[in-house]
């Protein structure tokens, strides 16, 4: 069964319509790269699955509809990581990826070792511990995307929904995250991740989803989903092709 | 490291304690410390009649009304996620003074009925609410700002309005001294008439700190979290209303407490906004407690009204965390 199932998804932001009939299956131990244009409705689609704004059709959650679960249920099940990577306040980095069990937490019960433990080893595989007792508005965008992410995976949720989680990240971090990212799948979660980087896409996802203008037209293997006809009709690039890792991986060429 | 608020708080509450005493022992009766806690504790002679009728609900009261707007202040910034937040940049007091002033000039109610507070916090929950609703999910320092400048000068003019139509010039200047903020001859009345409000408005907003702490992260990331955005919205709104129209109906205008106090505990609780939320409260009440002693304290032959006080102290420091902020303010225009 799909940890995170989407079917025939259509949601309206005002008048505009800006997911049409979109229907994604989210499945434990796999990495899903959603690719699009700007403008295609990636994250808002991604913020139906995540539970955060109404539409229509059915999203199931371990097979229980979205509308019957409580808002704690949910958030213990489903992590999201914004775009953008906000911190408000000069919280220490500590404090921020304590956030991440909130979800756990009831009214009067402190910090328990799992939350400790669970904030520890997200420090940890971020590489973000160095700076665990820094303020977070002080530290580096690349740093900040970092502590964004060991928050999301504090919570242990079956689910991750990740929006661009490699922007503004230098070339070697963008590997550890993604990498990070599909050693989350294979540990038995469920990863959705919006991505700009086709050829991260590619080598990374075990399968990608590809948006346009508020549809799905493509959800399959990395090669299949980003062939050079529809990266074109897509993206409207020439893209070639190179062989990294045993994959055939699509880099953008030219616009068309 | 989750507990860290608390030593801030301990000193926060002996200083209360110190600033208590202090004002009982204050006034146009001069009473050492030690003659005014017997007053207060026997009830006997001239001294217990001194500070338990008239010293006692003002120093209560000054207490209450400190703590409300420094928990209101830390419970809008935690909810508009902004360190410049505070009830009275916002049109609340103004408003709450607006409703109150309209009841009491055209003879509604007498100053010491419920119709007072009432009509106050309808005027606070109105002007919060629109606040709300005008800045929107974003919240952005510069639209927030401007939509609070707008309803606060709307504010001001209907109470201009209501003054300059009040039925005899004695009402007129009656609200006029009342809008400047004192606790000058608030008896055991207005305690018990604000008190309920109040600590309501205290149980609401203390509901909410963990909803703060979430909003760190933006609305999308908190409610992803398990937290109802909407309505932690909506039961700020309604906190801050009640407390802060509350503490208008009896006090005036006291503003800038909402702003200074989270501002100096902030530090102190790692800008965590959910464990700022109690010392910001104690440090509202230190600071109104301090303010009253210090308007009593005066040379001049005519207190000086609290609300200058406060403004006084106030309006520097908010200047000077603008200039810190000039930068944030810069992007949020953008």
């Amino acid at each position: 069964m799909s940890a995170l199932a989407a079917k025939n998804v259509t949601v309206r932001l005002g008048v505009r319509e800006v997911v049409h009939d979109a229907s994604l299956a989210l499945n434990p131990g796999e990495l899903v790269a959603l690719v699009g244009p700007n403008g295609a409705g990636k994250t808002t689609l991604m913020r139906a699955l995540a539970g955060l704004i109404p539409a229509d059709g059915a999203i199931a959650l371990d097979g229980k509809p979205m509308q019957s679960l409580k808002a704690r249920e949910r958030a213990r099940a489903i992590a999201y990581l914004p775009q953008g990577h906000v911190f408000h306040w000069p919280m220490s980095v500590a404090s921020i990826v304590m956030l991440g069990r909130a979800p756990h937490a009831d009214t009067f019960s402190g910090v328990t070792p799992d939350d400790r433990a669970a904030v520890v080893r997200a420090l940890k595989i971020t590489e973000t511990e160095a700076f665990a007792d820094r303020a977070v508005t002080t530290l580096s965008g690349g740093e900040r995307a970092r502590v964004a992410l060991a928050r999301a995976l504090a919570t242990q949720a079956g689910v991750l929904l990740a929006d661009e989680p490699t922007a503004a990240l230098d070339p070697r971090h963008q590997l550890t995250v993604m990498a990070l990212l599909r050693q989350a799948a294979h540990a038995g979660g469920a990863v959705l991740a919006i991505m700009h980087d086709l050829t991260l896409a590619a080598r990374f996802a075990d399968r990608v989803a590809v948006m346009d203008r508020g549809a799905i037209v493509a959800d399959a293997a990395p090669s299949e989903a980003m062939s050079h006809d529809r990266l074109a009709a897509v993206f409207g690039i020439e893209s070639a092709t190179v062989e990294i890792d045993n994959k055939r991986v699509p880099i953008a060429g030219r616009a068309l | 490291m989750e507990r860290r608020g608390f030593p801030i708080a301990l000193a926060l509450a002996a200083l209360i304690v110190a600033l208590a005493i202090l004002s009982l022992a204050v006034g146009p009766a001069g009473l050492s410390p030690r003659a005014a806690l017997a007053g207060l504790f026997s009830g006997e002679g001239p001294a217990g009649i001194i500070v338990r009728d008239i010293r006692l609900p003002r120093t209560l009261l000054a207490a209450l009304i400190g703590a409300t707007l420094g928990l209101s202040g830390a419970a809008l910034q935690g909810l508009l996620r902004n360190p410049l937040a505070e009830p009275a940049l916002f049109g609340a007091p103004q408003a709450a003074a607006a409703a109150a002033a309209l009841v009491i000039a055209f003879g509604f109610a007498p100053v010491t009925s419920f119709a007072v507070p009432v009509a106050a916090i309808l005027g606070a929950t109105l002007s919060i609410a629109a606040l709300v609703a005008v800045a929107g999910r974003r919240a952005s320092l510069t639209v927030t700002l401007l939509a609070g400048l707008a309803l606060a000068s709307f504010a001001g003019a209907a109470t201009a309005l209501i003054l300059n139509l009040a039925p005899n010039p004695f009402i007129a200047l009656e609200i006029a001294f009342w809008l400047l903020g004192s606790l000058e001859d608030r008896s055991r009345d207005h305690l018990v008439i604000a008190a309920p409000f109040m600590l309501a408005s205290w149980i609401v907003l203390a509901t909410q700190a963990r909803a703060f702490r979430a909003l760190t992260l933006g609305e999308d990331a908190a409610a992803s979290l398990g937290v109802d955005v909407a309505r932690t919205r909506m039961l700020v709104v309604v906190g801050v209303a009640l407390g802060v129209g509350a503490a208008v109906a009896v006090a005036g205008a006291v503003g800038f407490v909402g702003l200074v106090a989270p501002h100096l505990v902030r530090r102190a609780s790692g800008s965590d906004p959910a464990r700022l939320v109690l010392p910001s409260a104690l440090a509202g009440a230190a600071l109104v407690l301090a303010a009253d002693i210090a308007v009593r304290l005066g040379p001049s032959a005519v207190e000086i009204k609290l609300g200058v006080v406060t403004a006084l102290i106030g309006v520097p420091i908010f200047l000077s965390m603008i200039f810190r902020e000039r930068r944030l303010l810069e992007e949020g225009a953008s």
